[in-house]
Order: structure tokens, then sequence, then C-alpha cells
């Protein structure tokens, strides 16, 4: 287990090559290093193809690295990528339900992956589905629930085990307004129960509102890792765009 | 580990037995869709056939003038066509439809069932039959007196029939044009020509040419050849009869060995196209019934986004793969024996009507046969299922892996095949050949030839299992690559 001063996320100089038949050697992710603490909300912001979901692959080790290393939750997720998987909650752009499966069957499967008890499963389900307000859908078949309803499941299969460290990939991308409400909800709730939350947006309204620290990513590199407040100050004008667009002109030229 | 194969595989066979789709192509076709096909086909081949035995056909005789006797002897009362009527008059009269009749013929042992079970005497219809066309000449084998009802009845031309051009036909030249298109217009079956001298060669005690003229393509031209030709064959034997009676001759001057052949009672013709057609029905159904599973497992989780997340729980990735490949190895196991359990016993029950009539005979199928042909399937099970998740994983889409698994069909329906091909034996060789050994060993099964070849049952198991279990390493090496898993 992590001592209480270290980091949750500790990535070092992290890379992930690809070989492209048609670009040759692309580096998705070149060399990243930044770091995020319990309780924190830290961003990746970066425009489509950035790496963004390449880097949250990695550190949910979905895709072993290339180069370098992380600690996740204490962790590596080189030498131990089945303990990582076992202390993250992973929510990426689709609820990833299976619609042919009911709510708490979905969510049962998801325990027992886990390794949780039957017993403590059932209570842990109950408990949630009282937290989210899903008990009154719980017997109904994934396909069949709204957008928002489908986004609540997925929370609570995200955060089932109790996970140390949430990795959201573009959370509330392709979402209405209420279903977006859940997530935002639910990142300002990790947050106060002390969970580090790692996130990938391409919106700058999006990191200002959800984001304590934000890195800056562009072409699979870390341009700048800061506070909000901090990043929105290296600008004349003090918006984070006409911060995050300098910052990206200033590494093309 | 086990424990998490276990929730996989119980999680992906309950979502399976949740799809429509899969649940059509592995219950419904096996168990509905097959024996109704069957039963279908069936029915029009024996509609067709017996139209076809029952049209007359129409025979063009291109020179009656040159053998006016010949011609009076075949449209004579005492020609095969008439012994013929007169013995469906016989059969109809027992009580026998000409459909069952025409159908019957071939099997000799399921038309004396058929008596039986209608209540009639066989020797008694025999004596019948024998009274009624006056030749002790006729075989007492149902065989050869039901041989006499199959061919289309002849309806003789003297003249071209309108349409046909009679100074074409007359014109050397042009002859063999102009028959031709009067059998593609169907306005005749076939033509007959006598030498000129036919006549004069016939008093002479020698041999008379007739020429048929038919068309291959067509098979009432095929039907009236044949007709014909038994015709001319039964008028031949009536003339020797006549030169050696002349001569004081016994019958068997001309015919010094009287050959006869002597069925055993082993299976018969339906048997054996069960048993080529059943081997090969199960492989098919086999992986039929495992593609969608299969597709959906892999393809499926990549297209509905479901795959990321379920790879980063704790779960480890041989456990998903087992949990996967076993549901699918189910559905492929479930599929073939639904419709080899639906085809035989609607065939028992008689579902399949004229086909349940002559279709047990010599066929084994008890439980015992129907656990061998499960055993000699599972390891070929496992091969198709690791071969279509192989496929399934690869593809990014439900429709990519589909354009994938087509081919795969054609790599089986050939190999399965070979349970129709004569000559191919279950033996050492084709043991080791994976899906060929499956479909000769269950033809092997089927025939109730098993007992010889329980070697080559052992190489069969040895080297299918050997080869899934290759496959299935293959597939777990392969669901590991995030190449394959995470694709374009």
């Amino acid at each position: 287990m992590p001592s209480a001063n270290e980091p949750t996320i500790d990535c070092r100089e992290l890379s992930k090559h690809f070989h492209d038949r048609k670009r040759g050697l692309v580096r998705a992710v070149d060399g990243i290093s930044f770091q995020a603490r319990a309780g924190e909300v830290f961003g990746l912001l970066g425009i489509n193809g950035a790496g963004k979901t390449t880097t949250l692959r990695l550190l949910a080790t979905l895709l072993r690295p290339s180069g370098g290393d992380a600690r996740v939750a204490g962790f590596s997720i080189n030498e131990r990528p089945a303990a990582v998987r076992a202390n993250i909650g992973f929510l990426t752009m689709s609820t990833g339900l299976y619609g042919r499966l009911t709510v708490r069957e979905m969510i049962e499967y998801f325990g027992r992956l886990h390794g949780l008890e039957r017993e403590r499963l059932a209570r842990r389900t109950e408990e949630l589905f009282e937290r989210f307000d899903i008990a009154s859908f719980a017997g109904r078949r994934c396909d069949k629930l709204s957008s928002g309803m489908k986004q609540k499941v997925s929370i609570v299969r995200c955060v089932l085990h109790d996970p140390a460290v949430m990795i959201l990939d573009e959370p509330t991308a392709s979402l209405d307004v209420l279903a977006a409400r859940n997530i935002v909800e639910f990142i300002a709730d990790s947050r106060s129960r002390g969970k580090c939350v790692l996130l990938s947006t391409h919106s700058m309204a999006e990191a200002e509102k959800l984001c304590d620290r934000v890195g800056v990513i562009h072409r699979g590199r870390l341009l700048a890792c800061d506070g909000i407040a901090a990043l929105r100050g290296s600008s004349p004008s003090g918006r984070l765009e006409d911060a995050f667009v300098k910052l990206v002109e200033e590494r093309a030229s | 580990m086990s424990k998490q194969v276990g929730v996989v595989f119980a999680k992906e066979l309950r979502e399976v037995l949740r799809d429509r789709r899969t649940l059509i192509f592995m219950l419904l076709v096996p168990t509905v869709a097959v024996p109704l096909f069957m039963w279908i086909s069936t029915e029009l081949v024996t509609h067709f056939a017996t139209k076809l035995a029952r049209e007359e056909a129409r025979v063009l005789l291109l020179n009656p003038g040159a053998a006016p006797e010949l011609v009076r002897r075949l449209r004579d009362s005492s020609s095969l066509e008439q012994t013929a009527r007169r013995i469906e008059q016989v059969l109809v009269g027992a009580g026998l439809s000409v459909e069952e009749l025409a159908l019957l013929k071939g099997e000799p042992k399921a038309f004396m069932r058929l008596l039986e079970k209608k209540g009639i005497a066989a020797d008694e219809l025999v004596g019948k039959l024998r009274r009624a066309t006056g030749t002790a000449d006729l075989d007492a084998d149902p065989k050869q007196l039901l041989a006499g009802l199959a061919p289309p009845r002849i309806q003789w031309l003297e003249e071209a029939p309108a349409g046909v051009d009679a100074a074409a036909l007359a014109a050397a030249g042009r002859r063999r044009h102009e028959l031709l298109e009067a059998v593609r217009r169907r306005k005749l079956a076939a033509a007959v020509e006598f030498d000129p001298r036919a006549e004069s060669l016939l008093g002479e005690e020698r041999s008379a040419p007739v020429k048929i003229f038919y068309l291959e393509s067509s098979d009432r031209s095929r039907a009236a050849l044949k007709s014909l030709r038994r015709m001319l064959a039964t008028l031949g034997r009536e003339i020797l009869a006549e030169r050696l009676r002349d001569r004081n001759l016994d019958p068997g001057f001309a015919r010094p060995l009287a050959v006869r052949a002597e069925r055993l009672p082993g299976p018969g013709f339906m048997a054996k196209l069960l048993s080529m057609l059943l081997p090969y029905m199960i492989l098919i159904f086999a992986l039929a019934g495992a593609m969608y599973p299969a597709i959906d497992l892999g393809a499926g989780e990549k297209e509905r986004g479901t795959l990321e997340t379920l790879l980063a729980a704790p779960v480890d990735r041989l456990a998903l793969v087992l949990g996967k490949f076993g549901v699918v190895m189910v559905a492929a196991l479930v599929s073939a024996l639904l419709a080899t359990l639906s085809l035989t016993v609607s065939m028992r029950a008689g579902v399949l009507g004229t086909l349940s009539l002559i279709g047990g005979e010599g066929f084994s199928f008890s439980l015992v046969e129907a656990g061998w042909a499960f055993l000699v399937v599972i390891p070929t099970a496992g091969i198709f299922a690791a071969l279509l998740l192989v496929l399934s994983v690869f593809a990014r889409s439900f429709k990519e892996a589909q354009s994938y698994a087509n081919p795969l069909q054609m790599f089986v329906i050939l190999p399965a095949f070979v349970s129709f091909i004569p000559g191919v034996d279950f033996d050492a060789g084709t043991a080791l050949i994976p899906v060929v050994n499956v479909s000769l060993a269950l033809k092997a099964i089927f025939t109730g030839n098993l007992d010889q070849h329980y070697l080559h049952l052992g190489l069969l198991f040895l080297s299918s299992a050997v080869l899934a279990a290759g496959l299935l390493l293959f597939t777990t090496w392969w669901f590991r690559r995030e190449q394959v898993l995470f694709r374009g």
C-alpha cells in the first residue's frame, strides 16, 4: 500500500510507441511525468489525438508502456498490473454496459470479477443502489434504460469495489445535460471522499469546472502541468483557452 | 482463477441465451427449420417425380412404314406399356397410391413393410399380378414388377406434330437439328427410326438396327429413352423366344446363365443417404450455432464498448478466454445435437412423410450412436470455437467479424462434404485430418460400422484434441495482444 505522503498516481517518463504502416513510428505518448494526489481531481487537457486516451489506458494497464513506469495506488503498472486493476475504477466514453443483462446482474458480474464475496457484494450493491437511486430499475435490462440511468449504473460499476483511483476517459462527452450532471456530482463526491480522480477532456470549460490541476497534453508530450488559476495567469487575457493555444503554438514554433 | 472462469462462463451464457439472433440460429433453425426444409424438399421431389411418371411421352416414329410389323407389335396390348397399366390397376385396386408406387421403387424391403402396414398379403398380390399380366416371365421380386411403372407411358406419333417441320425431318441434313428443336420445345420426348431393311433382316433371323433420338439434358427425354429401351428389349426377347420355339430350343439356350442379384438385409439406400447427410448437417450446424455467440462475445464487446471496462477489471485474461470459449463450444454442441435429434425424431415420428417410410432401415440410431456422435463432435466443436473466437476478437465490429466467419464456413463445408464422396474410408490417415475425420467417423457410426474403427476413433480424439488445445493456446495469446484488442 502507498505511504501517506506518496502521490496516488505517480507517472514517470511514461511512453507508448506504435508502429503504423502508413505513418511509421508513432509516439502516441512521449515521456510523460506527473503526479496526482488523494482528494484531487487531475485533468489531462488536449485536442483529439493528443495522447490522452492512450495515457489513461496505460495507467489502467490495458496497454503496456514502451518506456517509463507509473505507480497507481502504490503499485507499478509494469510489475503489478493486476493489483493496479483491483484499485482503479475505470469509466469510458461509452457506458460499457451489457445490454442483455439486468442492472443487478451487471453489477453482480463486475463485483464477482473483482472478487467481492457474495455477502459483501450484496451489502455494497444495496448501499450504492440507494445512494444513486437505482433500486427502482435494478431489475430492468440495461439496453432498456435512459442515458441518465445508464450513466448511474456505469458509475456504480466503477465504484463498486471502492477503488482509491478513478480514471475517467472523456466522461461527459456525448452526454446530455442531465446525464452529465450525474458525472459532475460523482466527481465532486469522489473528491470529498478522498479519492484521486484522473480524467481526460478536450473541453476547456469542463477542465475549469471540474479539475483542481490540469496537464496540457499535445502530440504525446506534457506541455504544462499546473493549477487552473496558475495556467489562466500565464495568458494576458486570463482565459484558459488562450493559455492553452499559446502553449500549443509555442510548442509548434 | 477457476472461479473467475465460472463467473465469466455463467454471465456469457446468460447473455447468449437472451440474444434472439443466437437463439434462432442455435435452437430454432435446427429444431424446426431443418425438418421442415427436408419435408418440403422430399414432398416436392415426390410431387414432380410422380407427375413426370404419369405424363405421356410423345415419341415420333420417323419411318413407321419401314417396319409395319414392329410398329404393330410395339403398340400391341402385349407390350410392356400395357403390362405396366395392368400392374398399376392391380396395385391401386389393392389400396396403394400411384405416388407410393413411384417412390417405392428401389426399396423393395420398405415396400414389403408398407404392404404389411396396409394389411396386404404379398404372395396374394404377386399372384394377382401374374394373372393380370399373363406372363410367368415376371419376376416375383416386387422391385422388378414396379420397375414397369416408373417410365412414362408412350404416346406413339406416326406423323410430325404441329409445329415440327415434316419436310425438315425428311431432309437428312436438317433432321437432327429439327429433332433437337422439337424436344427442346417439348413437342416430342424422343424419336425412333427403324432401319429400312429391318423387317427383312428379322425375317432372315438377323439383327435389325433401331435408332432412338433423345436429348441428354432433358429429364422427359431421358425417361422416354429408358422406357423405349425397355420396351424394345422386351419385344426383342419375344422375337427371340419365337425363334427358339421355331427351332424347338429351350429358352435357356439363349440365356446360358440365369443371373439374379440377391440383396443382403443391410443398410438400404435411404440409410446410406442419411449416413452421408447427417455428418454434414451436424458439422454445419456445429459451426453455424457457434458463429453468432462467438461474434457476440468478441467483436460484439468491442462494438458496444464493453471490452475496455472488462479488461480494466482485475480478471485473468485466461479466465476470460476460457469462459468465452466454453460458451461458444457449448453453443456449437447444442446446435449440432438439436439438429441430429430433431431430424431423427421427426423421421421416426413420420413427420417427414414418405421419407420416414423408407428411412429407418439399416440406419443405426439409438442412444448409443447418439452418445458416440456427441463424443466425436466435442473436440471439433472446440476447434470451431477457438477459430471463431480468434476471428471475432480480431475484428473491430460485428460486421467485420461476420465477413471473416463466412469464408470459414467454406472451409468446413468442403471437408464435411467428404461423407458424400464414395470410397473415402475412415482410416489411420483420414482420422488425422480435422473435420474430415469427424465426417467419416459419424458416417461409420450411423451405418453401424463403429466396431471396426476404435483405433481410428482414438486417433481422431487425439489429433483433434491436440489441435483444439493448440488453437485455444493461440487464442489466449491472441487475447493478450493489445494490437488485436485495440486495433485501429
